[in-house]
């Protein structure tokens, strides 16, 4: 904690330093259509629209010039992440590597030493996209009026929860100083705030209380509430605020990002415009973003999208592009005037196979998975670098679910690897070894109770070609011995047969090994819903040990590692992280197969003009990318 | 014939309440619901939502409800003219409905109309110039146009234009026209796009008319009241799109009404797969996401549209041919 602490006094110093208070020395610029708006004395001039302190961008390549369209495209509007990764709003972000945490909207923050006061200082003179002053009062609106609204918010979010399950405390220090006491020490707390951002159709830690509050049963009388929600057809005013509240649904709601939606996401053109009052300039003093617009045009289906990703119909796009069109996005570079960059998960694996620890339905079968050496046979008996040369056209490389060679956590080299080489041999070695010595005529080996031993993999086709990982994989293990049944599923049967117990083993990705103490980390048995270890693991900790089954010492362990983490400085958290990592490589709870590929999101189309978009970046959802990339300096060459 | 009329439009609301059951039901067949749907969405994007919200939003959305409780309520909206929210859009059904409605007509209209316009003169060249080279070619390019799913047609069309024209023909405008306000350029766009889908759309229809023109015409051609006006000097082409063609074409007429329910709703696939902005889409998205009562509303609808067709059709028949009229 101390290195991004460090890092953080660190960057708000260089804001300190780059910038001048309004009316000093420094000349700030603006867009030429903000300019005529000034004129027409429609805006006020943007010494006036930027804070005192404005947030200093640094540029990939150079600064840039005014104008432009970004051309993108979204699948609807259950893909509103796809607006939130480009404008990632928030009060602190991921820096574009990932390693570090740097102020956004806000202007810094500071932690007591013993990490349990965190202060948020945010800037003077910032406004909302509407011209309102952004104060300690849009998060004290946020704190009171939604985070502890039981109508709104029935559970406090972990991130914000002291232990005993109460919220933690926040006070407004004066308008531009807002407080958080926890009860224990917090040392994750910013890496939580970089994502309150309003993602996955959540609140956002900071709102326009000026503009939400007539939308709010505290501000607002209830029959007038009810009149609008029943004119909406909303039969609660919750329901009501939820959607005046949330940008993309709603243009009229002021945000802080450097584009506002002025269109809507169920919209079939989903368009943001440029925020005349976004509190970011570049070195020069040039107001941000230099792109005018954000035009999102919606695909009813991801083939008929890529295709036109192909014919060079979008400016900077990575989501929904299939890393199988890779080769022939590269061959159509040139007549499509774009660019291809590959952005690599950031660790893990991506395609992982998921033993359920505590399947019960056919009580031979559980006791075969919960058998270490079974989980390593079946790991071995895998050929990883067929399934790396064909599914993944031969980029990244074998691995298990750790995090990569760069990142602070990796557990080092033997552990990424490790249960990875492939040796038909030692596994049926082993599997002749646990007691599976029988074979019926086809080879198969017999269980204790005469019955061919079979593992069933459910597989989703979510993001990579994992039906074509599924069939690799049970054609290594009928190799060894092993029945595989393949069964492809509809997404949410599948969840809903894991939720149930039912699901033997299944294919998904790893890929929050860079966050195990956060988030929706797979490492956690208390986090739900879960894909892996197993759903009664979860039940048993959930109920207090009234139900379910209880964890074995190695998962215990793992939880133990995540209380520490959230407590300690940041060399423990390292440490904690790579105890984590051994022994989740170790033990096999889930097969890694092949990682580091450009599989989720990391084929990027680029246009050939457009500019400052880094060829190398962390990619993963947390980190927003490419919000992290900075998008508002991301700009358009005149030719 | 009044009274046959009556009798069938008195039926149409209890054949509606039957359908809203039966479209409920098979809506609530599928395992989960649509916030299992959701939670598996935000699964697939690496995060997570505490399982007290989602018990909230349940019941909010009524999804804890019993299926009988849950359909009665959908059912007294219906009945005071409420076709529901959308979860997944926020935003009323009917309004989402409605903004798709004008471009999912057009495009169903122009299909109607080619289909028309290309299988009537086939049909009756093909008739008339039996087995000659031409009809033979018409007639290769019908049974393929049948046997042709009409999604593979799009994709492959697509494919085509693309990899030798360089053209992307997805979508019913070019992306400077997509949100642009309706102007004479915007319609001109949308005239250079909508032809294709129409085309793709249409061409089985097209293949299915001529040949049942063809065969009609044929069975026309050969009646003695032909013979005798062609004896007495009646000109050929005068003689038969005045006397065989009409009759040929009755029973194509009576075939109307079924195109209502198509109007509304296109084709499903083709428009997904073309990325064309009408209800097909729509509907699609609603079925995978289990936004039950935006699948409901729009099914609701199709089904009214499929009885009033085939009504219509009836009465078309009934109109022409006298022998349909039982009891009346």
């Amino acid at each position: 904690m101390t290195r991004l602490a460090t890092t953080l006094t660190l960057l708000l110093g260089a804001v300190l330093t780059f910038s001048q208070p309004a009316g000093g020395q420094t000349k700030y610029h603006e867009a030429p259509t903000l300019t005529e708006q000034v004129k027409g004395g429609k805006l006020p001039p943007v010494e006036q629209r930027l804070p005192e302190q404005p947030l200093v961008v640094p540029v990939v390549e150079k600064v840039g010039e005014y104008g432009g369209i970004w051309r993108r495209a979204f699948l609807g509007p259950a893909d509103a992440n796809n607006y939130v990764r480009v404008v990632y709003d928030g009060l602190f972000r991921f820096s574009p590597d990932g390693a570090d945490i740097e102020p956004k909207i806000a202007l810094g923050a500071k932690a007591s030493s013993d990490y349990k006061v965190w202060t948020i200082l945010l800037r003077k003179g910032a406004r909302w996209s509407d011209g309102a002053p952004f104060t300690a009062d849009d998060i004290l609106f946020w704190y009171k009026d939604v985070l502890l609204n039981k109508d709104l918010m029935p559970a406090v979010p972990g991130w914000i929860r002291n232990t005993d399950g109460t919220a933690a405390k926040v006070e407004k220090l004066d308008d531009y100083t807002v407080q958080f006491s926890y009860n224990e020490p917090a040392t994750l707390f910013l890496t939580a705030v970089a994502n309150q951002d309003g993602a996955d159709g959540s609140y956002a830690m900071f709102l326009p209380a000026h503009y939400l509050k007539k939308f709010h049963a505290a501000y607002t009388p209830k029959d007038e509430l009810d009149k609008q929600a029943q004119a909406a057809s909303f039969k609660t005013w919750t329901e009501l605020f939820l959607t005046r509240a949330t940008p993309y649904l709603n243009p009229e709601r002021p945000t802080m990002a450097a584009w506002s939606p002025v269109t809507r996401v169920s919209d079939q053109v989903f368009t943001l415009k440029r925020n005349p009052y976004f509190v970011g300039v570049d070195k020069d003093g040039n107001q941000l973003p230099y792109i005018d617009e954000v035009r999102f045009t919606y695909f009813a289906d991801q083939q008929a999208l890529n295709l036109a990703a192909i014919g060079g119909n979008f400016d900077m796009q990575a989501r929904h592009i299939q890393m199988t069109n890779y080769p022939v996005l590269k061959e159509q570079e040139k007549s499509g005037k774009y660019r291809v960059l590959t952005w690599p998960t950031f660790g893990g694996s991506d395609a992982v196979v998921n033993f359920n620890m505590t399947y019960n339905a056919d009580p031979e079968i559980g006791k075969l998975i919960n058998t270490k050496d079974f989980r390593v046979a079946l790991s071995i008996a895998i050929n990883r670098d067929e399934i790396k040369e064909s599914v993944f056209l031969g980029l990244g490389e074998a691995r298990q679910g750790v995090p990569a060679p760069w990142h602070p956590y990796f557990p080092g080299k033997e552990w990424a690897t490790k249960h990875t080489e492939f040796d038909r041999d030692r596994a049926n070695k082993m599997l002749d070894a646990i007691g599976l010595t029988k074979r019926d005529a086809q080879g198969i080996r017999l269980m204790a109770n005469g019955k061919p031993a079979t593992i069933e993999l459910s597989v989703v086709p979510a993001f990579g070609a994992w039906p074509d990982v599924a069939q690799l994989i049970a054609k290594d293990w009928e190799a060894v011995g092993i029945r595989t049944v393949v069964q492809i599923r509809e997404r949410a049967l599948h969840f809903k047969l894991n939720d149930a117990n039912e699901l033997m083993a299944s294919i998904w990705n790893e890929d929050t090994t860079a966050f195990p103490f956060t988030g929706n980390a797979k490492f956690d048995p208390r986090v739900t819903p879960i894909l892996t270890l197993g759903p009664l693991y979860t039940r048993w900790l959930l109920s207090g040990g009234k139900e379910g089954v209880e964890p074995i010492e190695p998962v215990k362990r793992i939880m133990q590692l995540v209380d520490t983490a959230r407590t300690v400085g940041r060399d423990g958290q390292i440490q904690a992280a790579q105890e984590l990592f051994r022994i989740w490589a170790d033990n096999v709870f889930e097969i890694g197969t092949v990682g580091l590929t450009p599989m989720v999101q990391g084929v990027v189309v680029v246009n050939s003009r457009l500019h400052n978009v880094p060829t190398t970046v962390g990619n993963d959802w947390p980190l927003r990318t490419p919000g992290n990339t900075r998008t508002e300096q991301y700009f358009f060459a005149a030719k | 014939m009044t009274r046959y009329i009556v009798q069938r439009l008195l039926l149409l609301p209890f054949l509606m309440l039957v359908y809203s059951f039966v479209i409920f039901a098979i809506m609530q067949a599928p395992p989960g619901d649509f916030l299992t749907t959701y939670v598996a969405t935000l699964q697939a994007s690496g995060t997570s939502i505490s399982a007290e919200t989602v018990e909230m939003l349940r019941h909010q959305y009524g999804l804890d409800q019993p299926f009988i409780v849950q359909y009665l309520y959908w059912l007294h909206g219906l009945l005071s003219g409420n076709l529901g929210l959308s979860l997944e859009y926020h935003r009323p059904n009917a309004e989402l409905i409605g903004e798709q409605l004008g471009l999912t007509i057009a495009l169903a209209v122009m299909a109607f109309v080619l289909t028309w316009v290309i299988a009537i003169p086939a049909g009756i060249y093909s008739a008339t110039h039996q087995r000659s080279p031409l009809d033979h070619l018409l007639t290769v390019i019908n049974y393929v146009g049948v046997a042709t799913p009409n999604f593979m047609l799009a994709l492959i069309l697509m494919w085509v234009a693309f990899a030798y024209f360089g053209l992307s023909i997805t979508g019913l405008f070019s992306q400077e026209y997509a949100d642009a306000p309706w102007s004479l350029a915007r319609v001109g766009d949308l005239l250079a796009h909508i032809w294709l889908p129409a085309l793709v759309l249409g061409i089985a229809g097209t293949a299915r008319l001529t040949r049942i023109m063809r065969a009609n015409l044929l069975d026309e051609l050969n009646k003695p009241y032909v013979v005798t006006a062609r004896a007495k000097g009646l000109r050929e082409w005068r003689l038969v799109l005045r006397y065989p063609v009409r009759l040929a074409l009755n029973p194509l007429i009576s075939t109307i009404g079924w195109y209502l329910p198509q109007l509304f709703s296109g084709s499903l696939i083709v428009a997904t797969v073309m990325n064309l902005p009408n209800i097909g889409p729509l509907l699609l998205r609603a079925l995978i996401n289990q936004d039950m009562y935006l699948a409901g509303a729009i099914l609701l609808i199709y089904s009214f549209l499929t009885i009033v067709g085939t009504l219509l059709s009836d009465i078309a028949l009934a109109m022409m041919d006298p022998r349909i009229r039982m009891g009346a």
